[in-house]
C-alpha cells in the first residue's frame, strides 16, 4: 500500500527514530511502513493519523 | 531475536530467558551428578530424566510472553514469520533425517535435538526477513 508517511514527516522535520518515539514503535518499523512493505494493523495506522491530525485516506493509497 | 530493539518487552524476554538458561544449566548439572552418584532406578530415574526438559519448556512460555507483550507489531510480525520458516525447515530436516534414518541406517536423531533445530532456523531466518523489509 503507498503511503506519504516520508513526506509528512519531512513536513514536521520530524527522523524516522523521532516518529518511532512517538507511535511507540522500532525505527525499522517506521521505515518498513514508509517503504510500503509493510501494512500497519488499522490500530496502528489510525494512530499515525492522529499523530499527523489527518484522515486515514491522507496517509494511505488504496493501489486498487 | 537479538537484533530487535531494546524495549521493555524485549527486556523481559532476555531477563526471562536468560533465568531459564540458568535454571536449566543447574538442572542438567545436578540431574547428570545424581545420575551418576547414585544410579537411581523406577520413578525416581523418569523424574531426574524428565527435569531438563522443564526449563527448555520454560523457553517456550518465555516466548509466547514476549509475543503477547511486544506491542511492535511488525516486530512481532517478523518475529512470528520467523518462526513459521522455521518449523517448515525443521520438519523438513526431521522428516528426511527419518528417512534416512529407517532406510539408510545413518545416526539417528535425538528427538530433543528439534528444540535447538528449531532457533537455529528462526536465527537464521530472522536477518533475512529484515533485509527483506529494509
Amino acid at each position: 500500500m503507498k503511503n506519504r508517511l516520508r513526506v509528512l514527516r519531512a513536513e514536521q522535520g520530524w527522523s524516522q527514530a523521532d516518529l518511532a518515539e512517538r507511535l511507540e514503535v522500532s525505527r525499522q518499523s517506521v521505515n518498513a511502513i514508509e517503504t510500503g512493505k509493510y501494512d500497519p494493523s488499522l490500530p496502528l495506522a489510525f494512530k499515525l493519523a492522529r499523530l499527523f491530525s489527518k484522515p486515514i485516506e491522507d496517509l494511505f493509497t488504496d493501489e486498487a | 531475536m537479538n537484533c530487535m530493539p531494546n524495549n521493555p518487552a524485549t527486556r523481559r524476554y532476555a531477563r526471562r530467558f536468560f533465568a531459564t538458561m540458568a535454571a536449566y544449566v543447574v538442572v542438567i548439572l545436578s540431574v547428570v551428578s545424581s545420575i551418576k552418584h547414585f544410579q537411581p532406578t523406577g520413578t525416581l530415574l523418569y523424574i531426574l530424566a524428565v527435569l531438563p526438559s522443564v526449563p527448555i519448556l520454560g523457553v517456550i512460555l518465555v516466548v509466547g510472553l514476549y509475543l503477547v507483550e511486544e506491542k511492535d507489531e511488525f516486530q512481532r510480525n517478523v518475529l512470528i514469520q520467523s518462526m513459521l520458516w522455521a518449523i517448515a525447515f525443521t520438519l523438513a530436516t526431521t522428516t528426511v533425517w527419518g528417512f534416512l534414518q529407517n532406510f539408510a541406517g545413518t545416526i539417528g536423531f535425538q528427538p530433543y535435538l528439534a528444540f535447538p533445530l528449531f532457533w537455529f532456523f528462526v536465527g537464521v531466518a530472522t536477518p533475512f526477513l529484515k533485509r527483506r523489509y529494509r
